[in-house]
């Protein structure tokens, strides 16, 4: 675990502790919190509360580096084949997320207040085949960049959490929810490839 | 013969829920109060069971009691399945005792081959509408009945064409005789009874394994036979508003699926009035029926086959958040309902969306000039300063502004500023993008799809973004901050919630009793699922934890006397919810 590895994964967090970056990178948690500490030290980052932020100029040292530490990747063609998947999925993926925060009644578009049950299943149940069509995409991912892996496991526990009636689980935005853990990923790729995002 | 698998719903008797699921009991129900419903006859739950329990075999016996059954459906229509005449179509769907996910989904048109399409064509003089009809079945039963992944079909192809690349997924093929459809369908709905999802779902809420599910077969119906047939939606009231008045669509001759697929623009139910006053007045009939026998608004869909009405499914209709409101009040005020049961269905989340701020009533988003304009993406009014990104937006925050967060796009790098924004508004994106996504969860007013550079100028600027009309307008317009004593239904709810619920909710900002804790000041106190820890020993507390369901539930299992919030009537309906969940659970 390099200071860098720690301010990436810490640049998709935005804000957290330790524990919560070693999370999202699959990597031991005192590793990733020497890194954080070498990082505060340099002053890249901030910290509050045992959690920390990058600082502005923490923003451009990371920016300045990705060229060099992510070369390989973006000259990868199975990683960006890979992403060019993922953004597919991803369109599902946000008009299933908007179909679960709205409905439809009467013709007009209303908040979705979660009283009806069997709505909610029917879009879980879409969920979890998104996530089947998803997983061999993200395993395909993985293989060029194992670290990535995590977000299968991530995303799985998200699924089990709303498939067992935990229904923030599907798009809470300050829980690991399953859209919260897709775009962090989404963040990642944006990142490592050196893509932007269209909205 | 001994009937031992199926059940005909022909009205003789109510059979058990628990014996043919949910949705053919409604149809029994339906038939026993004298509405005409397409006949249909049902496959048991214990049949599901011995299936299960055999390993997966189909019980000697029981597709010949199905056609049997199939039988009775065609002399009751006068059609006959396969036939090159006067085609039998029918639909195939699962029933559990509960509503459950995972179970497969209704195949309709079951029963389709090449000479069915060709009758179809004469009978209904609409050639394309049978060939597209037999195009949809294909895929439906690739889908649903095979599970192959296979995409929309290619008109053009054709029925050898479709069949051809349904076979080429290696998933099975689509039986040209209709027996051997049925067969695969119904030993489709008892493997659904076993999928993972509906496994997950049972152990999850102790449904117990041996349920099992029921199958339906039904005739279907043909709203596009002629000029006096049709399809349609009935709400018992309108669901938007709650205004206890029937509400409804018509299309004159079309199919149910041309209305969900959005094909056609149906029209009001006084075209059904219109053409055929005497089928409108039988359906009015029908409806409050079904609404008295239920108790509950209803959601009901109909067919006209050439002049006859038919109802397809009645069900509790979904609402908007001001009509559940409505409804529940009403109903009491009928006299159908208790209060304990309009408490049960008002969420605390809906009340919460009801007391949203809004614009003044007067005021005419439409007609006031605005500094941009996009997609509404998440409702509600916001006014504050606008900062062009989340570090910014952050430290106005912290100065105490209010804040509008306006930017060409949102990632999550800018969620720590969208968490403290009293609204948002984007560039770019649609009604799926980020920032309307993020935003209807967090609750925060949003528009998006200003358009490119229309949002560039604003920083520091005072603006008020109408998540609901999506417009920006210039300066901080006067809100409104509705309140639950404000509205009589509103007010109606309170009060009986209060007298039901297991604890005292008092207004924050009202004289504190002095006995309180106060959460905000704890370290991890505006965490849920640390809320019952920090509770014990307690009298009554405050926070904002409390604002949310899982915070209120906490207080209630801890025993808390009293606790404080911002605004009551949500806290009360997460109290009565809590309290009707333990009775449950008991």
């Amino acid at each position: 675990m390099t200071r860098f590895e720690a301010m990436h994964g810490l640049a998709i967090k935005k804000f957290g502790t330790p524990a919560a970056v070693a999370d999202l990178l699959g990597a031991p948690p005192e590793e990733v919190q020497a890194g954080l500490e070498a990082a505060l030290a340099e002053g890249l980052a901030m910290g509050a509360k045992g959690a920390f932020m990058l600082t502005p100029k923490g923003q451009q040292a990371l920016a300045a580096e990705y060229p060099a530490q992510f070369a390989a990747h973006r000259a990868d063609p199975a990683l960006s084949a890979g992403y060019e998947r993922f953004e597919a999925v991803n369109t599902d993926l946000k008009q299933l997320i908007t179909e679960w925060q709205t409905m439809t009644v009467a013709g007009e578009t209303v908040p979705n207040d979660h009283s009806d049950a069997d709505y909610d299943n029917r879009i879980i149940d879409r969920l979890g085949e998104l996530h089947e069509r998803a997983e061999p995409l993200l395993r395909g991912l993985a293989a060029r960049l194992p670290r990535l892996g995590r977000y299968c496991e991530r995303l799985s526990a998200a699924l089990d959490k709303a498939e067992a009636g935990e229904i923030a689980f599907v798009s809470g935005a300050k829980i690991d929810s399953y859209h919260t853990v897709w775009f962090e990923l989404h963040e990642d790729l944006l990142r490592v490839l050196d893509r932007s995002r269209d909205d | 013969m001994q009937a031992r698998h199926t059940l005909l719903l022909d009205g003789a008797s109510l059979p058990a829920r628990e014996l043919v699921g949910g949705k053919a009991w409604s149809l029994a129900r339906m038939r026993a109060l004298g509405l005409n419903v397409p006949p249909a006859f049902v496959v048991t739950t214990e049949t599901c069971k011995q299936f299960h329990e055999s390993g997966g075999v189909m019980p000697a016996g029981l597709m010949d009691e199905v056609m049997a059954g199939v039988a009775w459906l065609e002399k009751t229509t006068g059609r006959r399945l396969g036939a090159a005449q006067r085609p039998l179509l029918v639909s195939v769907r699962s029933g559990a005792p509960v509503s459950m996910p995972g179970m497969m989904d209704t195949v309709l048109n079951l029963g389709m081959s090449d000479d069915s399409e060709l009758a179809l064509a004469r009978e209904t003089g609409a050639p394309g509408f049978a060939r597209d009809t037999h195009r949809r079945f294909c895929e439906m039963f690739a889908r649903i009945v095979l599970r192959a992944e296979i995409g929309a079909l290619d008109p053009s192809d054709g029925p050898a064409g479709w069949r051809a690349a349904i076979a080429a997924r290696g998933c099975g093929e689509v039986p040209a005789d209709p027996a051997a459809q049925l067969e695969s369908a119904i030993r489709a709905v008892f493997h659904s009874w076993n999928g993972r999802r509906a496994r997950k779902y049972r152990q999850h809420h102790g449904v117990p394994e041996a349920m099992g599910t029921a199958v339906t077969v039904q005739a279907m119906v043909f709203g596009n036979s002629d000029e006096r047939s049709g399809t349609g939606v009935l709400f018992s009231r309108n669901p938007l508003t709650g205004d206890p008045v029937p509400y409804g669509e018509y299309l004159a001759r079309a199919q149910g699926e041309d209305v969900v697929s959005g094909s056609h623009t149906p029209e009001g139910l006084d075209a059904l009035a219109r053409r055929m006053p005497e089928v409108h007045r039988e359906l009015l009939s029908a409806c409050a029926v079904l609404e008295r026998d239920n108790g509950d608004v209803q959601d009901i869909e109909f067919t006209v086959e050439r002049g006859r009405l038919y109802l397809l499914q009645a069900r509790p209709a979904k609402r908007s958040p001001a009509a559940a409101v409505r409804c529940a009040v009403d109903m009491v005020r009928e006299g159908r309902i208790g209060p304990p049961e309009a408490l049960s269905r008002v969420s605390a989340e809906q009340v919460r969306l009801l007391l949203r701020p809004r614009l003044p009533a007067g005021f005419d988003p439409s007609a006031a000039s605005f500094l941009a304009r996009g997609e509404a993406a998440s409702p509600g009014v916001g006014a504050g300063v606008v900062a062009a990104d989340a570090d910014e937006a952050e430290r106005l925050h912290a100065l105490g502004h209010a804040v509008v967060l306006a930017r060409p796009t949102t990632s999550p790098e800018d969620v720590h500023g969208m968490l403290v924004a009293a609204a948002i508004a984007t560039e770019k994106g649609g009604s799926t993008s980020h920032a309307a996504v993020v935003s209807r969860q967090l609750g925060v007013p949003c528009v998006v799809g200003c358009g490119e550079g229309a949002l560039a100028g604003l920083a520091g600027r005072m603006v008020t973004v109408d998540g609901t009309s999506g417009r920006v307008f210039e300066g901080a317009l006067p809100v409104e901050q509705p309140s639950a004593g404000s509205d009589p239904a509103l007010a109606a709810l309170l009060e009986w919630a209060s007298a039901e619920a297991p604890l005292r909710v008092l207004p924050a900002g009202c004289g504190v009793p002095r006995a309180t804790l106060d959460l905000d000041a704890i370290e991890g106190g505006e965490d849920p699922a640390r809320t019952a820890g920090l509770l014990a020993g307690t009298r009554g507390a405050s926070g904002s934890v409390f604002n949310t369901d899982a915070g209120v539930h906490a207080a209630v299992e801890a025993g808390l006397e009293f606790i404080v919030v911002r605004e009551v009537l949500p806290a009360l309906l997460a109290a009565c919810a809590a309290r009707r969940h333990a009775a449950a659970a008991a």
